[in-house]
């Protein structure tokens, strides 16, 4: 049937002509939307409006907040207390479990560049690099932080909270707590914990295959090539806090020596590295390693009650001190609910919230507060709060506290370690 | 010939939109022609930028190895579940299901349940009682072993089924036939069966090859930390904080397409040239 065969030939012919141009149409339009951004460090301010205008435009707004999901207590902590909260000031909150906060910045980003203006992502738990970052792309919005009404209980010109890895924090993102590096180790195995940063690398090499730390780029992995950085120069005081590539060649020899130093004396012979400090956690949880580190102490009261950890889990106070920081929760330009998302991250801040989150059996988290300047009741109810068995408190833990880097400092440590520590072992 | 291809287009086109769509997006970021910060430009500088890195040769050096060696593990289990498949009716019926039952597992809950299973404190070596450092270092080893072990016990049961569903039923005769005539099981699996299960075997292994290639997660969860293989690399550059190096991970991602599609086209000619043959 000749007529027949040609007709279909027709069709498929003419279907192949509207795929082709379906698929140009597509193409321009997704490069037409990308196009866009690439206006880049712009920073977008918050318009500006009465507090009671906020919250009167928040309520029944849907507010999602992407964070780590690899603390069952956060996770336990919003859900339970930070979500049912902000229900009651009308904004629902949900949380978005995320394995890393460069997941919520690529989202963003992909968002941005597709002209989004009702993005997915409303409030994100960030510092740091990735607060630079989406700095860098602007993707956050500006200018609202310093308004909240909570944020007159923090201490004026916190250092901490002023500027994030020393990008300037201009209002972008609200504080949520401060965190200092910890060392942890298991007292049963170990008799003679070091004292100083430098006793630590001795015991390292002292006790081959009992100790290792995650690969950069992961986040704790990360701080303890800072941390290590600071010994090998002596002190945090001899490494410049700005980025240049002159202090970089400078200081970083000496470090990529030391950590080559310890590789051979670290689990599996530095052959590999955990992929992040859950792994640690479990090669520590299974005695498989003696030490393990965290940025966030707080988990540790729960991991010891619980047995996940052994009894005997001790955090480890340096002479020097370790190095301590600030994290904060940032809205982005796509979002189209910043009103619930600037009420929700007041909420955060609030007194009540913050020593509810500051109770080790709940989360555990030290305070963005300056507790010394706050109401009398508030600042009892922190007085009154449990001390938790592992983890000392916050001023003993950041006692002589280190300074972060410049962020611009983290991707070219990063990158260092994998060219003169990963990459010829 | 005509009809066949038209009951196909429904299917054929939203896959080659979004697909095209996509891969024309991500040649032109990697060309530098849709920057995340700057000024767009075109140039294949993250091209030159990633071969200098000297992450790129590892990274297709140790893909190509876990691909190879898991295809290879998988098309002779493949094969031999097939053929115990074929051979008896019971057992036969037994050993499907269960190769059915693993193909909607995703690769992602397969390689956390290999970890859970294989690591260094994992539930393997626990109830052997070999958590004493004596286990091998299959999850984050110097071999891949848990990587290829993944993909391979995946793998098999896809070929398994695409074996066992287009061997033509005439098989069997040809192969009493031959029998009768007195060939041995070996002249019969190597002069009836294993032409018989050729296109098969090629069609599935390819495809085995090529998502082994390309995949993220496995390598992700169960590799080491050095070198990086092709995906995990993309993955790494595209999640860095220094958005400058994004188009670099694209070009991975592109370089990685490539090499998809020239295993593919390999597969096809193998196809071509068999079916002139015979």
């Amino acid at each position: 049937m000749p007529t027949k065969s040609n007709h279909r030939g027709r069709i498929s012919r003419r279907t192949r002509w509207f795929a082709v141009l379906g698929g140009i149409t597509l193409l321009a339009s997704a490069c037409s939307a990308s196009g866009e951004p690439s206006r880049g460090t712009s920073t977008v301010g918050a318009p500006e409006r009465s507090w009671d205008q906020i919250v009167e435009e928040a309520q029944g707004q849907t507010v999602s907040l992407w964070m780590w999901g690899g603390d069952t207590q956060g996770n336990a902590y919003v859900d339970d207390v930070l979500a049912p909260a902000a229900e009651k000031l009308g904004v629902t909150l949900n949380r978005v479990p995320i394995t890393d906060t460069k997941d919520a910045i690529n989202r963003i980003l992909a968002e941005k560049q597709a002209g989004r203006t009702d993005g997915s992502v409303d409030l994100v738990w960030v510092n740091g690099d990735n607060f630079r970052t989406g700095q860098q792309a602007g993707i956050w919005l500006c200018d609202w932080a310093q308004d909240l009404p909570s944020f007159a209980f923090t201490a004026d010109n916190d250092p901490l909270l002023a500027n994030d890895f020393g990008t300037p924090v201009n209002g972008c993102e609200s504080p949520w707590h401060k965190a200092q590096f910890t060392f942890v180790y298991d007292a049963a195995r170990v008799s003679d914990p070091p004292r100083t940063m430098s006793d630590l690398l001795d015991w390292i090499r002292l006790n081959p295959g009992r100790f290792t730390y995650p690969a950069p780029p992961d986040f704790t992995g990360s701080v303890f090539v800072r941390e290590a950085l600071y010994a090998s120069a002596g002190g945090y005081a001899n490494v410049p806090a700005e980025f240049s590539q002159k202090a970089y060649d400078k200081v970083t020899p000496r470090l990529w020596d030391i950590l080559d130093d310890i590789r051979e004396s670290l689990w599996r012979s530095g052959q590999t590295y955990p992929k992040d400090t859950n792994q640690l956690d479990d090669l520590f949880a299974s005695g498989a390693v003696d030490f393990t580190m965290t940025y966030g102490p707080a988990t540790l009261t729960k991991r010891v009650a619980d047995g996940t950890f052994p009894i005997t889990t001790t955090v480890l106070i340096l002479d020097e001190g370790t190095i301590g920081n600030a994290s904060f929760l940032a809205i982005p330009t796509t979002s189209g609910n910043a009103a619930g998302a600037q009420v929700v991250a007041n909420l955060a801040l609030s007194p009540a919230q913050q020593v509810t989150k500051a109770d080790p059996g709940v989360w555990g988290q030290f305070t963005a507060l300056d507790v010394d300047a706050l109401p009398a009741d508030a600042a009892l109810a922190f007085a009154a709060l449990p001390t938790s068995p592992v983890v000392p408190r916050y001023d003993v833990l950041s006692r002589n506290a280190n300074p972060e880097l410049a962020a611009a400092w983290v991707p070219a440590l990063d990158e260092g370690w994998r060219r003169n520590v990963l990459a010829p072992g | 010939m005509r009809r066949p291809l038209l009951l196909l287009l429904p299917a054929v086109i939203p896959v080659a939109v979004v697909l095209g769509a996509t891969l024309m997006l991500g040649l032109a970021q990697s060309l530098g022609l849709v920057p995340v910060v700057g000024d767009a430009k075109f140039d294949a500088s993250a091209y030159r930028a990633v071969i200098a890195s000297g992450d790129l040769w590892p990274a297709l050096y140790v893909s190509l190895a876990i691909a190879t060696a898991a295809t290879a593990i998988a098309l002779v289990v493949g094969l031999a579940t097939a053929l115990a498949v074929r051979a008896t009716r019971i057992g036969g019926r037994v050993l499907a299901t269960l190769a059915a039952s693993t193909i909607p597992i995703p690769h992602i809950i397969g390689a956390a349940a290999i970890g859970l299973l294989l690591a260094d404190s994992g539930w393997l070596p626990r109830l052997l009682g070999a958590d004493d450092g004596s286990w091998p270092q299959l999850v984050a080893g110097p071999w891949w072993g848990a990587v290829v072990l993944e993909y391979a016990w995946k793998e098999s049961a896809f070929i398994a089924l695409v074996v066992v569903t287009s061997m033509a039923a005439d098989a069997e005769e040809l192969s009493d036939t031959a029998a009768v005539l007195g060939a041995g099981r070996r002249a019969r699996l190597r002069h009836i069966v294993l032409p018989l299960a050729a296109p098969a075997l090629i069609t599935a292994g390819a495809i085995s090859f090529i998502y082994a290639l390309g995949s993220f997660e496995v390598p992700w969860l169960l590799g080491r930390a050095y070198p990086e293989p092709l995906p995990v690399l993309a993955y790494r550059l595209f999640t860095s904080t220094d958005l400058a190096v994004r188009p670099q991970a694209l070009a991975v991602a592109m370089i990685t397409v490539g090499l998809c599609l020239a295993v593919g086209v390999a597969a096809l000619g193998l196809l071509r040239r068999r079916s002139v043959l015979t």
